[in-house]
């Protein structure tokens, strides 16, 4: 059992058979308790995981590392896939995160979903995804990492149409599907290159495990090519700037998918992707640039677009999408230069393990808010319910404490380690420190805006006078209220004060919220967790060390602190005042609603000239068709004649048998006999 | 000596009759025997060129004429029989269901399928007591 082989084998095992179970047993035997096997195969997938991290913790080796022997996937000539688990720190902390918050976020579900139809379909889903994420994670092999990857793809496009009779839904499915496929063509075409360089050129045996392609990745004219290709896919799943659009409407899905996978792991495996290749990354100082500003411009637009929206949920994507810039802005910042790239590289990976954390526990309050207000997400119909739903308020107020990064809360930690990284690429002898120095001006001003609009929804929801919108009424602590079963339409709530009681609802939510406070402190000071991260092969830099950036903290607390005043000015003081300032700005408020009309600009860039040749083609094919028809045509013409012949009477048959018969005779005799 | 061309004008007469009374007649089993009639006028034709040639072979076919039309008989009166069995009737003009879709049906105006006396029908018992209740599924997912 404690043999770490064993381990890695038992990881994703326990989610592959939970997933099976469900799906077989889920609809005629399980029913409503499809929920347990997800859960216990989430749990002791959790379990195993930290076992590993604390087995790997132990080593005192400099990179500790457990791999699983390779089977051969398959062979084509002489190039074999194989398929084999390896974990290392990266490894560990990631699946730590994933199963935990897998876990947490399996028990809530069986709480929010308890009503939908199609609970064993959501629970296979939901194991399947887990199973295809941590083989991502655990992954030795780029074919096998981009198999899993599209296996994590396929479950978010299941799970966001979860609810595909309604129309938006399965749009937003289909929309999340192609663009997140835009970026893995890009991904399949850098590994496809990564492998053809891979190797010295006499030696055709080539292979694509990582350990090898890492270490022996060389500076040449097309690692950038490589890695920005590469890029394209992690820019793609984790939603970064061009590609971004998918994410927001990811949020159709049921809440704890929004939590699970658009929010804690799924979006974040960009940004293992981009750590596990930072070797080849670094050997580029054009690549990094560009995953730099990438980050950075997302992580400033996001926050500026969620400054407006209404939809809570929307505001937590956003979030999302903001702060996994951040990610990427960290990332981009590991130079070749000391010990800089360890120190970017962990301190994305360790902001993905607090994210995962505080940015699950928000989105399952908005989903607890949500279900209690039947549905209803729009911030101006309720307002003021921390008396209604206390412990909601009490999570979400620690969730958006760390979000915003205030001092001694886990985001506070991560997020002044990147802005640190940030700002040793900006004094170094880079040739763009520059760049990165109004990168890291750009971090700080989002940093404050995360703050502000953070507290700006938590305001909204939880204070100012206590609204409660009718639908809570009909549909309290019922499921989606237009699929739900008419045979519970009207089991009417007598008090909205009875809207939490059951324990799968709040466990969760209590849980998160102490990892979401503590983990970011505990993780520094317990497990000194970046000088572990520094050790994962990955990162291969000798001497990993953490020292204290004084100045950054200081500034990224003043930032947070002044994002929260104001929006405690401006939401809890003087409620009137954003109206004021928004009409103040019209044109800057308008944009920043409408999300800066990417959709609009995409619609009439890419959506409109394809549809125009889509219907070119469609002219082209009629024309063509019709030719083929014609042809087809004839016979049928032909037939029409001659089924006049075929009338069901025997003696009709035989006389035109005669009548034939008699003919040929005479034609054979007239032609033989003259 | 009988000449080689009075058999086959034998043969060929029965032949001709048999044709036309296949053709003509409606009811399944004369049209059988016509068909059989037809046999009948080649299996002469076979002897007659058997005895023309002086050998055995038209003799031999004949023989197994024979046999097969005895076979055929047998199957075909079978037939008969499960048809006459289903629409009490013998008229084969009863049996134009195998035609193309759309087409009309051919009937004979001159003389018509005399309409045959309907059977009464079975008397049926009135059905008592309570429908008993069906379980609803709830979801088939």
């Amino acid at each position: 059992m404690s043999d770490p082989a064993t381990l890695l084998w038992l990881v994703p095992a326990f989610p592959l058979a939970a997933c099976i179970i469900t799906a077989f047993l889920g609809p005629v035997l399980l029913r409503k308790q499809s929920h347990w096997p997800t859960i216990l195969g989430a749990a002791c997938s959790f379990g195993c995981s930290l076992l590993l991290l604390i087995s790997l913790h132990g080593i005192t080796d400099f990179h500790p590392q457990f791999h699983t022997n390779a089977l051969t996937w398959f062979a084509i000539d002489n190039f074999e896939v194989h398929f084999g688990l390896q974990a290392d720190a990266l490894t560990a902390v990631m699946l730590v995160a994933v199963t935990f918050c897998g876990t947490m976020i399996a028990i809530f579900s069986s709480w929010y979903m308890h009503n939908e139809d199609g609970y064993p379909r959501f629970f296979a889903i939901m194991s399947l995804f887990l199973f295809s994420m941590t083989g991502l994670v655990l992954a030795n092999n780029f074919i096998v990492l981009y198999a899993f990857w599209e296996g994590v793809g396929l479950c978010s496009y299941l799970l966001i149409g979860f609810w595909f009779t309604k129309p938006s839904a399965a749009a937003a499915a289909r929309k999340a599907f192609l663009v997140t496929r835009l970026g893995d063509a890009g991904m399949i075409l850098g590994i496809m290159l990564l492998w053809l360089h891979s190797a010295d050129g006499t030696n055709f045996k080539r292979s694509l495990d990582l350990n090898e392609i890492l270490l022996r990745a060389h500076s040449s004219p097309y690692v950038t090519t490589a890695c920005l290709l590469l890029l394209c896919g992690a820019v793609g799943k984790s939603a970064q700037f061009p590609l971004h659009v998918w994410l927001p409407d990811a949020m159709e899905g049921p809440t704890p998918v929004s939590a699970l996978i658009h929010a804690a792991t799924m979006v974040t495996a960009g940004v293992y992707l981009v750590a596990r290749c930072s070797p080849l990354f670094v050997l580029s100082p054009v690549a990094q640039l560009v995953v730099a500003i990438i980050g950075g411009f997302t992580a400033l637009l996001a926050a500026a677009i969620a400054l407006t929206q209404y939809d809570l949920k929307r505001v937590l994507a956003y979030s999302t999408m903001s702060q996994l810039g951040f990610m990427f802005l960290a990332l981009g910042a590991g130079l070749r230069d000391g010990n800089l790239i360890v120190l970017a590289a962990s301190a994305a990976i360790f902001h993905l393990f607090t994210h995962a954390f505080f940015k699950a526990l928000l989105f399952l309050s908005a989903g607890s808010v949500m279900v209690s207000m039947g549905h209803v997400i729009d911030m101006r119909r309720f307002s003021g319910l921390r008396k209604v739903l206390p412990t909601t308020h009490w999570t979400f107020l620690c969730g958006a404490v760390a979000l915003a990064g205030l001092p001694i809360f886990s985001g506070f930690w991560s997020k002044d380690l990147i802005m640190d990284a940030v700002m040793e690429a900006g004094e170094s002898t880079s040739p763009y420190r520059a760049i990165y120095l109004i990168l890291l001006v750009s971090a700080l001003i989002t940093a404050a805006m995360t703050a502000f609009y953070t507290f700006r929804a938590y305001y909204l929801t939880f204070h100012g006078e206590e609204k409660i919108p009718p639908e809570a009424f009909h549909h309290a602590g019922e499921g989606h209220s237009e699929v739900a079963h008419p045979a519970h339409a009207h089991g009417e709530m007598e008090h909205p004060k009875n809207f939490e009681q059951s324990m799968a609802q709040k466990l969760p939510l209590i849980v998160l919220a102490i990892c979401a406070l503590f983990i970011g402190l505990a993780s520094v000071s317990l497990w000194h967790i970046v000088a572990f991260l520094g050790r994962s092969t990955a990162f291969h830099v000798d001497k990993p060390e953490r020292h204290t950036n004084w100045l950054m903290m200081g500034l990224s607390t003043v930032g947070a602190l002044a994002g929260l005043v104001l929006a405690t000015w401006m939401y809890y003081w003087r409620p009137g005042t954003a109206n004021e300032v928004a009409a103040r700005v019209p044109k800057l408020y308008e944009w920043s609603l409408y999300r800066f009309r990417f959709d609009e600009l995409y619609g009439y860039l890419i959506i409109g000239p394809l549809n125009v040749w889509a219907q070119i083609c469609r002219f082209f094919d009629a024309i063509v068709d019709g030719i083929v028809d014609l042809v087809g045509l004839s016979p049928r013409l032909l037939a029409r004649f001659l089924q006049l012949i075929q009338n069901g009477l025997v003696q009709f048959y035989a006389l035109v048998t005669i009548v034939f018969v008699t003919a040929f005779m005479a034609i054979l005799v007239i032609w033989f006999g003259r | 000596m009988i000449p080689l061309s009075s058999y086959l004008i034998v043969g060929a007469i029965l032949f001709v009759l048999g044709m036309i009374g296949f053709l003509t007649r409606r009811n399944m089993i004369l049209m059988f025997l016509c068909a059989e009639m037809m046999l009948q006028g080649v299996a002469i034709n076979l002897v007659a060129f058997a005895r023309h040639h002086g050998n055995l072979h038209g003799q031999v076919f004949t023989l197994f004429i024979i046999t097969v039309a005895a076979c055929e008989a047998a199957l075909a009166l079978a037939l008969i029989l499960m048809l006459y069995r289903t629409k009490k009737s013998l008229d084969v003009s009863l049996w134009q269901e195998l035609r193309e879709p759309g087409q009309e049906a051919i009937l004979d105006l001159d003389e018509p399928v005399p309409e045959l006396p309907r059977e009464e029908p079975l008397p049926h018992l009135t059905p008592s007591g309570i429908a008993p209740p069906q379980k609803r599924e709830d979801s088939y997912v």
